[in-house]
């Protein structure tokens, strides 16, 4: 019997080490034994399968989810910086947060002077 | 007289079958012109010359709707491999474009990363990895120092550094005279 084989990447990256690996998996496999037959679990020991966060192209997916021909399978790390405290950070600074790139929008609050000053 | 007629003819009719043939089975596909042009450019798919990525900027190079100074991680050897290529004058690069960096590469600021995923969408590369609330992290091999990922961060937490020279990157300068010939080869493969 032959089994269908498809192509992904498994990725783990570290800021000061970054690991891609291309690998050949069954086409009924999960992204649990994707990240199995990489190997990358031996490469890195810190990684616990049980807890750890994975996905694909940026979006979270459970463990057991179908691949895809091409999907690259990623294993995330936690933040280290809480986002509400930023948040909180940021507005006792006075910043506006911007989205996309864009400009602030204009709220009409007393963000919009600083604003102005910023342009 | 007849018999010079006939094998004149008889050559015309297998010369112009044979034109035919070749036409139909060794086509093209796609634009030659386009395609070395492409070759020439950097691949960091950065949008500083105003078309969506390096490709778009072959083609319209191609269509000559674009000039061939555009493009400021190339900088001047590209614009001067273009210019070779296309058999255009060398333009002098945009002042936009005209100051050359050092190759740099993206690095994220752990501390304050809030995992927004804004620099994952911007990243023509896809080289950065993360998802919504968890660390983001750019592998360093496939960034191409665009910087496109940098105004969307709204924490402002990447950095550009500079890629330092070691015994693993280092390559040997191009010769002034040979740098031209050697990029013209590059597009001939």
């Amino acid at each position: 019997m032959t089994v269908e084989r498809i192509s992904v990447e498994v990725v783990y990256a570290r800021p000061d080490e970054q690991l891609v690996v291309a690998l050949q998996v069954a086409s009924d496999a999960t992204l649990q034994s994707a990240i199995e037959q990489s190997g990358i679990l031996q490469r890195f020991p810190e990684i616990d399968i049980e807890t750890v966060k994975v996905g694909i192209f940026g979006k979270a997916s459970p463990l057991d989810a179908a691949l895809n021909p091409g999907d690259r399978v990623e294993i995330y790390r936690p933040l280290i910086a809480d986002p509400k405290e930023a948040r909180k950070k940021r507005a006792a600074e006075g910043k506006q947060m911007t989205k996309g790139g864009g400009k602030a929008p204009e709220s009409g609050e007393d963000g919009e002077t600083e604003a102005a000053a910023e342009d | 007289m007849l018999i010079a007629v006939f094998v004149i003819s008889l050559l015309a009719l297998a010369f112009g079958l044979l034109l035919g043939y070749s036409a139909i089975h060794f086509r093209v596909e796609g634009d030659p012109i386009a395609d070395n042009i492409d070759a020439l450019l950097p691949q960091t798919q950065c949008g500083q010359c105003g078309y969506p990525g390096c490709r778009p900027y072959a083609e319209a190079i191609a269509a000559e709707e674009a000039e061939i100074n555009l493009c400021p991680p190339g900088g001047e050897t590209t614009m001067i491999a273009l210019a070779d290529l296309l058999g255009r004058d060398p333009v002098p690069l945009d002042a936009e474009s005209s100051t050359e960096k050092p190759k740099e590469l993206a690095v994220i600021r752990e501390a304050e990363c809030i995992g927004c995923t804004l620099c994952i969408q911007a990243c023509p590369v896809d080289c950065i990895i993360g998802a919504a609330k968890q660390m983001h992290t750019v592998i360093a091999d496939q960034c191409t120092g665009c910087a496109l990922c940098l105004p969307p961060c709204p924490v402002e937490c990447i950095d550009m550094v500079p890629i330092k020279q070691h015994i693993g990157n280092w390559k040997w300068p191009l010769p002034a005279a040979d740098a031209q010939l050697a990029t013209g080869r590059m597009a001939e493969v």
